[in-house]
């Protein structure tokens, strides 16, 4: 589904290169379950984000489902990744001024969905994630659990192929994050979105189909489980 | 998609109501005088365009080329050349010769009913060329009865009450009986020619004695004309044609080097200044500053929404953020802002539009215009959408543009701390409204300095206690009875007449020898006023050298006194009993006294030479109170005195003073309209600037908290907040002050009389303004260095 070959990022601090990512390959197939792990600092979230197409490497190839983003205009670029990926943060990221029907439905609006196939698809992921009671509340009105789900349903509705998630637990209590797994789990096996996920649990990385293990910005193991 | 933009955006303004509160009212605020400013504009280049055929109407007019005076233009001339350009020009279809209208005060008496008003003489092709709506009769034959009238609505009501006033009959200047022919709609706020009735000019010719030989007189030229053109012919065509009519038929006209010109009446208003037989403008001038200032004030209020809402950028870039990472892009994204910026500034056109209504009467009285809102007005409506839309482009783009750049990945880390790159248009742009400001505040202070200037000019009369009453109906004829009852009724000090009053000059003549004059030396254009024994004493003016008049009115009959600027001006050395000849008289007179210099025309001009003449053509009584007169009783008794001189008449009274200050009018008028803008500008930018500091204060909320922790004093935290805004102001004071002194510069050249602007006026404002920013952002400064300093680091 995607490649990444030869990935650098480097910042120039006073004329010396800072390597986030140095020289890394990796390629990933359609309905895997992938953890990155590894410490602070060795360039997880950095990766997510090229993968996510939020920032562009410094060197290097990336294709993605077909096509050679590295080449790709930035209109192209938002094209691509509107119709495949989702995001979700470890900071849930909503937008607090809405509620959270408004929040899930936002990307629709984007991908200019029609208002009545909007409220078909915002009600069907209300229900499946079981919080349309909580459907005209604001973010700040909902526990973090709560909040993250919201994220997660606002990731899916659009119906991505890829779902990216940058450590999705991270603010959460320990029964909190199991269910938030259980729910990639569940997606993952019956609908087949091929997931990415950065976390520093490897209880929770033990949910997904490889662990690939980070280390100053390249790739120390990698393993199928 | 927009629905979803404009929910958040109302959300957010709802939400942070301090911040959208300074937002919409300084917004309103700067939309409001913009607009008003606009109906302003737009009513004065409305003016006398309400008559349908107003394209083709000119006012005739003569321009003179003089060795004295140089080139001058005026309105007045003689009768024969209305009567050639309405026979012998083709292309003009009409043609009206009128006396002053507008400036004729009369008696109609109806009844018990006296009024004295202010009406004109006019041919009856002056209603053809001026179609004024008639509401009663019509412009066909109105005025072709000598013994006929017309009147405004108003007047035509105050005379006759609902009661149809056609045929009845109104007795002018207790003389003759007019008919009412016509009635018509009073005329327009918005029309350069204001009048309240009408009597026709052959009336003139038959009853005034003086007029008899008017219509064949070349050089009377005491008259005005007006002409409509056929359609479709052009002044251009015109022009040439009537050029030299009075140079050609006139030999006496001929030294003047006399040429005839058009003056279109769409230029009446706004093009009346004449500089070398050309208009090259006039209130215009004051249209022109004013739209720029509207558009200044409007500029600093939408700076004021880009600074703000870019300050608070940060509070907005993990939106911005989120939005990305979920599939939006840039050009969504300024959408969503520009949109966002659309919904604030129509709420704020909401406010202007309340606020303009509110002080839609105010300003009419101040500029004594009819100005309103044009509600049922489709263009109007046309005009204010595009109004918002543009003011919501100019006010949201930098901030659209600005937070739409934001890197998605940067944001969300909340590692977005803006640097220098958004600070730096951000001090820019306060710079820019704080110099049109304080640019604003010193061209007013520099208006009200030279409107101080003139009135502090030494007028060389006295002016206080000295009252005027027009010289109307039998006063002339009883004027020693009259005065002989003034000065025994116990109130009044002294009493004259003259033929102009106190605070204007009537007529010129020409002072045509003196000895010494050299063949070269025309002859000057010189004031002459008629004057009754007394004059110089009741008006407080003081002899140079010579003698006053005698009280008899005929030993002085061959005897003149010239003023200090007329001895100057033809160069007499010891004036006394030196003779003189004037107004084309061939037997000289004899100079008996120079007087000195007195103020009789504009406070702003030079004192014009001026020569006295004894002589009982008075329009004008001019009487002092004695200084214990109460004035109230005063009034009740010259009332009494006066309606027994002259029952045909009610008693109006001008005191001196109050008629001198109003020719300060247009000055202070300018004077008060800049200083309110100029006001409003510096409010609308402080409250900017107090937006600013609130969000400085928020930003620094944490360095503010160490400083304090490390022993910082309120004190020094103050400093430390406001010396960056201190700087920015002081930086607007350097770039104000040569704009501030080249407008008013240019303004300061239209008045002989002015002052040289000096450099206090620019240390004054600045120190002003400092002080004012000092007060708006000491608030949120005060505020942030009280703040515990253990709360303010707690929360990181």
């Amino acid at each position: 589904m995607l490649s990444l070959q030869h990935i650098s990022k480097y910042y120039q601090v006073s004329g010396l290169k800072n390597f986030v990512l140095n020289d890394l390959s990796l390629e990933i197939d359609q309905g895997e379950f992938v953890s990155i792990m590894g410490p602070s600092g060795s360039g997880k979230s950095s990766l997510l984000n090229i993968i996510g197409m939020l920032d562009e490497p410094s060197e290097g190839y990336h294709y993605f489902a077909g096509h050679a983003v590295h080449q790709l205009k930035e209109k192209q670029r938002s094209a691509l990744y509107k119709q495949y990926i989702g995001f979700v943060f470890q900071a849930y990221h909503l937008i607090d001024e809405l509620t959270v029907y408004e929040n899930i439905e936002t990307p629709l609006i984007y991908q200019d969905f029609k208002g009545a196939e909007r409220k078909a698809m915002v009600a069907d992921i209300l229900d499946r994630f079981n919080i349309v009671g909580k459907k005209d509340l604001f973010p700040a009105q909902l526990s973090g659990g709560q909040q993250q789900l919201v994220g997660i349903a606002r990731a899916l509705i659009a119906k991505p192929k890829l779902l990216l998630a940058d450590e999705p637990t991270g603010n959460l209590n320990s029964k909190q994050g199991e269910e938030i797994m259980e729910l990639f789990r569940k997606l993952n096996k019956e609908d087949g979105v091929t997931i990415i996920q950065v976390t520093h649990s490897e209880k929770n990385a033990e949910y997904g189909s490889r662990i690939i293990n980070l280390l100053d910005g390249k790739i120390e193991s990698s393993k199928q489980l | 998609m927009i629905k979803n933009y404009l929910k958040i955006a109302w959300r957010n303004i709802v939400n942070n109501k301090v911040y959208s509160a300074i937002n919409i009212l300084g917004l309103a605020a700067g939309m409001a005088v913009a607009l008003i400013i606009g109906l302003w504009v737009v009513n004065e280049y409305s003016f006398d365009k309400f008559l349908p055929n107003y394209k083709q109407l000119y006012q005739v007019e003569l321009n003179f080329t003089t060795q004295h005076d140089g080139e001058h233009t005026q309105t007045a001339m003689a009768i024969p050349l209305v009567d050639v350009m309405r026979k012998e020009i083709p292309g003009i279809k009409y043609a009206a010769e009128t006396d002053w209208v507008g400036w004729q005060w009369h008696s109609l008496v109806v009844g018990d009913k006296k009024l004295y008003l202010n009406g004109g003489a006019a041919a009856p092709d002056f209603l053809k060329i001026f179609q004024y709506p008639f509401v009663k009769g019509s412009a066909k034959d109105a005025l072709t009865d000598p013994y006929s009238i017309v009147l405004n609505e108003s007047t035509a009501k105050a005379l006759f009450g609902n009661a149809d006033p056609i045929n009845k009959f109104i007795r002018i200047d207790n003389q003759q009986n007019l008919k009412v022919t016509g009635v018509i709609k009073d005329i327009p706020k918005n029309a350069t020619k204001q009048f309240t009735f009408l009597t026709p000019f052959s009336f003139k010719e038959q009853t005034e004695s003086w007029m008899k030989s008017a219509r064949t007189t070349w050089t009377n030229n005491s008259f005005n004309a007006f002409v409509e053109l056929q359609p479709g012919v052009t002044v251009e065509q015109i022009a040439p044609k009537i050029k030299n009519l009075v140079y050609e038929h006139s030999p006496q006209m001929r030294p003047g080097k006399p040429e005839v010109i058009l003056h279109p009446l769409k230029d009446w208003h706004l093009y009346s200044d004449f500089k070398n037989g050309k208009a090259v403008g006039g209130f215009i001038d004051y249209v022109r500053m004013f739209s720029i200032i509207g558009i200044l004030v409007l500029l600093i209020a939408c700076i004021n929404f880009m600074n703000l809402s870019t300050a608070r950028s940060e509070r907005r870039a993990r939106e911005v953020g989120v939005r990305k990472a979920i599939g939006s892009q840039r050009s969504d994204l300024i959408t969503q802002f520009l949109a966002e910026s659309m919904l604030i500034t129509f709420i704020a056109f909401l406010f202007s539009i309340l606020f303009v209504q509110l002080a839609l009467p105010y300003f009419n009285s101040l500029v004594d215009s009819a100005i309103s809102i044009p509600y049922t007005n489709s263009i109007f409506w046309g005009i204010m959408l595009i109004y918002v839309l543009l003011t919501g482009l100019l006010a949201g783009s930098r901030p659209a543009f600005y937070l739409s750049s934001f890197n998605p990945v940067k944001v969300l880390k909340g590692s977005i701390k803006e640097g220098k790159s958004a600070s730096l248009p951000r001090k820019i742009l306060v710079v820019t409204q704080f110099s049109c400001s304080i640019a604003l505040i010193i061209s007013t202070i520099i208006v009200y300095q030279q409107i101080q200037h003139a009135k502090d000019r030494p007028t060389g009369y006295n002016a206080a206690r000295l009252m005027m009453t027009d010289m109307s109906g039998d006063l002339n004829t009883k004027y020693d009875a009259l005065k002989n009852d003034l000065l025994a009724s116990g109130y009044i000090e002294s009493v004259a007449a003259a033929s102009s009053p106190v605070t204007n000059i009537y007529s010129h003549m020409s002072l045509d020898k003196w000895p010494g004059k050299s063949a070269s030396d025309e002859a000057v254009n010189i004031a002459a006023v008629f004057v009754s024994d007394d004059y110089f004493k009741t008006l407080g003016m003081t002899l140079k050298e010579g003698r006053d008049f005698t009280h008899s009115w005929t030993a002085d009959s061959t005897s003149v006194i010239l003023n200090e600027a007329a001895v100057k001006r033809i160069g007499l050395k010891n004036p006394i009993n030196q003779l003189v000849t004037w107004n084309g008289n061939t037997v000289p007179v004899r100079v008996i006294g120079v007087v000195k210099d007195a103020l009789m025309d504009s406070p702003f001009t030079p004192v014009e030479p001026a020569i006295f003449s004894h002589g009982h053509v008075a329009n004008n009584i001019m009487y002092r109170l004695l200084p214990n007169a109460n004035t109230q009783d005063a009034i009740k008794n010259l009332t009494k005195i006066f309606d027994s001189y002259n029952p045909a008449y009610p008693y109006i009274y001008q005191f001196v003073d109050e008629e001198y200050n109003h020719k300060f009018n247009l000055e202070i008028l300018v004077g008060k309209l800049a200083g309110i803008f100029a006001g409003l500008a510096i409010l609308i930018s402080c409250l900017g600037l107090f937006g600013l500091a609130a969000y400085v204060a928020e930003q620094r909320t944490k360095e503010i908290g160490i400083r304090k922790v490390l022993g910082a004093s309120v004190s020094q935290v103050w400093l430390l907040l406001s010396k960056d805004f201190i700087l920015l102001v002081g930086i607007s004071c350097i770039i104000a002050s040569p704009v501030a002194f080249y407008f008013p510069q240019h303004w300061l050249q239209k008045y002989d009389y002015r002052i040289t602007i000096g450099p206090v006026v620019f240390v004054l404002s600045a120190i002003a303004a400092i002080v004012i920013t000092l007060i708006t952002i000491s608030f949120q400064a005060i505020k942030a260095a009280l703040t515990n300093p253990v709360k303010s680091l707690r929360s990181e």
